[in-house]
């Protein structure tokens, strides 16, 4: 009953996950300052800049590449649960 | 189960059944005790240990969080979508270079405590409790760069109930309030972080949390990158509306 078997995940992964993640912030941090001009584009961009370090973050930081399925389904579970409540309240606010 | 821990179970058993015979001896009693000698653990023995239930705790206690700040997320949506300018006009209030340092400084510190796990691991516990000291280092960083900016935004009156705060236009309170409320539950969740690392490296010295059992470590990183994943959406929301 002792964390047995279990992944260890290397330095070089670890290292590699942060690089791409400082990377990410840099882009973002850019494209908000210099490309002012793409308002609306700008903010779409810094979502899915965002979105994508975060699941970097759950994938390899947290270990979920490595966890047994149901963590995977539980997560998937939480996401499309709060994508609902996202999805209610914008279609409420447009309606009115 | 191995031979060790089976024979401290037997021990607890035959304490137990001890005591039952002191206290009502019969022979009743002593028979049915003895009737239970299959896959017994006594509670908080030390036995009843199980990774994995302890890891799948602390991920629903971390979905139960998610859906805490998704609800204050929402409500950022529907506000900023309702003033647009408005929060973009306050947002020029916010230091770009002190949110991006603090993010560095964040995304340093997960990586800094996925490696201690890493180390731990692999057996090597000093190097792990340096990891996590640097992760801690960086906890109290963050937050003397937050208290520089949330000192910069009292000096301007820009707190929720000061004199400037009373003039500004709904929008830009709106951004404030939900600036000051968002930051401040998420710093608190930083100290929160930093206090449960500084238990897991008194763990680790003491020798309760070990390479073998490391569960304690693993679920203070899980919380410290729920820290981190949480502020990389604060960041770009709050500070990069332009």
């Amino acid at each position: 009953m002792e964390n047995k078997n279990e992944h260890i995940t290397s330095y070089k992964e670890h290292f590699s996950t942060y690089a791409a993640l400082i990377l990410l912030t840099f882009m973002t941090v850019f494209i908000s300052v210099f490309g002012a001009d793409l308002r609306t584009l700008s903010v779409a961009t810094a979502m899915l800049i965002a979105t994508t370090k975060a699941t970097a973050v759950a994938y390899y930081f947290m270990h979920m590449k490595y966890e047994p399925k149901i963590y995977k389904v539980m997560l998937a579970t939480v996401i499309i649960l709060f994508a609902f409540f996202m999805m209610m309240i914008t279609i409420d606010y447009l309606t009115r | 189960m191995t031979i060790r821990m089976q024979k401290e179970v037997k021990e607890m058993e035959d304490w137990s059944v001890g005591v039952m015979v002191k206290k009502q001896n019969t022979e009743h009693q002593t028979l049915n005790i003895k009737n239970m000698n299959h896959a017994f653990t006594l509670p908080n023995s030390g036995h009843n240990f199980d990774a994995k239930a302890s890891k799948m705790g602390m991920w629903l206690f971390l979905y139960t969080e998610l859906l805490l700040f998704g609800g204050l997320f929402l409500v950022y949506m529907v506000y900023r979508s309702m003033y647009p300018d408005e929060f973009l006009l306050a947002s020029f209030n916010l230091d770009v270079w002190m949110g991006t340092l603090n993010t560095v400084i964040l995304l340093t510190s997960s990586m800094t405590i996925a490696m201690s796990i890493t180390a731990l691991q692999k057996g090597n516990k000093k190097l792990s409790i340096q990891l996590m000291w640097i992760t801690i280092a960086a906890a109290l960083g963050f937050l003397i760069i937050k208290y520089f900016e949330w000192g910069a935004k009292f000096e301007h009156g820009l707190f929720p109930g000061m004199d400037h705060f009373g003039t500004l236009p709904t929008g830009e309170r709106l951004y404030f309030y939900l600036y000051f409320f968002m930051t401040g539950l998420h710093g608190l969740h930083v100290i929160i972080g930093a206090i449960f690392i500084v238990f897991v490296i008194f763990g680790v010295k003491k020798g309760t949390v070990t390479p073998e059992r490391y569960s304690l470590l693993e679920n203070s990183g899980l919380y410290w990158h729920l820290v981190d994943l949480i502020w990389i959406y604060l960041f770009p929301l709050f500070y990069l509306i332009h």
